[in-house]
């Protein structure tokens, strides 16, 4: 089975969330019935796919991680690196069983988005940045159901803001129109849309031939802003009727002038996670420890980094490799025609200079999918 | 305070005497991205000794020179 696709999940997410719109509905606090939620739906899920004992340990293996990184008096650079890594282990263990056969065994849906979750809260250990660390609210957000397959990646402590009180009716009641409409607008361009395009316009397609690549070109991208931000939508619907405001994943990609701009509206919250977590961590270290004699070095170096990083973490397939150095490119590029060619920040803002620029961040960001797609290679 | 604020940014942007003033919205001139938002950080810990994480402030809270030196300023307590 597959979250947010066909009737039987469907059926079983609805009867599931009646009590939790109950609870909603009556003031009460959704905290409790979240993680049982959680929980349940991931048995459920899990269970039938066959990979319930890999979920266990893996949830095991992340919050004993973090539990004991929070009780370490002294937190050492080291010691995170060393907590990071096994963190990472698992989703590197998943990874490579997707390119080597031996390894083909271990498979964990949702592994990516729930390693996020945990380097997260490592991080903010390492940093200081927690008071206070409980259990139930750590497996709570680690096992947070709605996300878990395909995001939107939220964050520890606004995660624990939201479920910290009761919403109250009035609130509640806000939550559940809008969460109802997401979820019913998620439907609609998640599988609707995305299910007409695959198909009719991709399914039909030829394998080889360049007019049948560049159609495809088109269409991948059209199914997969239908399929990832109706899927998005989805999750944030349902978050929203368990009391949680999941952050928005897509703002308009389209409309975007640069490939910077666009990454802060497509996927958004995985970008900002690897601009916060990566790009903007090694800047300023880098800055910091006065690493360059040209401190733009080190946005360079980090844009490379941080797009490599997430390029490696869709998989280890050639063309998910490639498709990180692509974006680390158009990235760096974008980054030096905004230091040293004065005219592009006023093409970016006039009206036929906004268009052209829109029109070929969006043909850029179609080819990087086609390179993504794997059909090139 | 603000003054402050503004010289730091006016030496991050390289923006002209007199473009920046404390309501411009830096972002939607495209005058702060990522690495100038490192950067700031890393100035105003220095000038005022104050700790900000990126991670927890939204674009929201940084888009104006006079939000940021509030900012600063309760950071400061």
């Amino acid at each position: 089975m597959t979250p947010y696709t066909g009737l039987l999940f469907f059926y079983i997410l609805a009867l599931a969330l009646v009590p939790a719109v109950a609870l909603g509905l009556a003031g009460r606090s959704l905290r409790g019935y979240g993680l049982a939620f959680s929980v349940g739906m991931l048995c459920i899920l899990f269970g039938l796919n066959g990979q319930l004992l890999f979920l266990a340990v893996f949830a095991a293996w992340e919050l004993g991680l973090c539990g004991l990184f929070w009780r370490l008096r002294r937190r050492p650079r080291p010691a995170l690196w060393v907590a990071v890594v096994l963190a990472l282990l698992p989703l590197a263990l998943v990874k490579v069983g997707e390119v080597w056969a031996p390894l083909g065994f271990f498979r964990l849906m949702g592994v990516s988005y729930m390693t996020f979750r945990a380097v997260e809260v490592l991080l903010n250990c390492y940093d200081g940045r927690l008071k206070s660390l409980h259990f139930g609210d750590l497996c709570y957000f680690l096992l947070f159901f709605p996300a878990v397959s395909a995001g939107p990646i939220d964050r520890f402590k606004r995660f624990c803001g939201d479920i910290a009180a009761a919403p109250g009716r009035e609130a509640y009641l806000e939550l559940l129109r809008q969460g109802v409409w997401k979820l019913a607008g998620g439907a609609f361009g998640g599988i609707l849309l995305g299910g007409l395009l695959q198909a009719y316009w991709l399914a039909p397609l030829p394998e080889r031939g360049l007019g049948a690549t560049l159609s495809y070109m088109y269409g991948y991208t059209l199914f997969l802003f239908c399929n990832f931000a109706g899927y998005s939508s989805m999750a944030i619907g349902t978050g929203y009727l368990l009391g949680v405001r999941v952050p928005e994943n897509f703002r308009q990609p389209f409309l975007s002038v640069d490939m910077k701009e666009f990454w802060s509206r497509w996927h958004s919250t995985l970008s900002t996670w690897l601009r916060d977590y990566v790009y903007s961590r090694f800047v300023l270290r880098s800055l910091k420890q006065r690493r360059f004699r040209n401190p733009r070095t080190a946005s360079y170096l980090g844009y490379l980094l941080t797009m490599l990083a997430m390029g490696l973490w869709h998989g280890l397939a050639p063309h998910y490799l490639a498709y990180g150095a692509y974006h680390s490119a158009l990235m760096c590029l974008n980054e030096a025609l905004d230091l040293h060619w004065r005219p592009f920040k006023k093409l970016k803002k006039q009206g036929a200079g906004q268009l052209c620029c829109a029109l070929v961040t969006f043909h850029l960001f179609a080819f990087g999918l086609l390179i993504f797609s794997g059909r090139l290679f | 305070m603000e003054e402050k604020v503004l010289q730091i940014l006016g030496g991050l942007c390289g923006a002209e005497p007199g473009e920046l003033s404390p309501g411009l919205d830096l972002f939607e001139e495209g005058l702060l991205d990522s690495f100038a938002t490192v950067q700031l950080l890393l100035e105003l810990e220095e000038a005022f000794g104050v700790s900000l994480a990126l991670e927890e402030l939204s674009r929201e809270q940084i888009a104006t020179p006079a939000k940021i030196a509030a900012l600063v300023r309760e950071a400061q307590g």
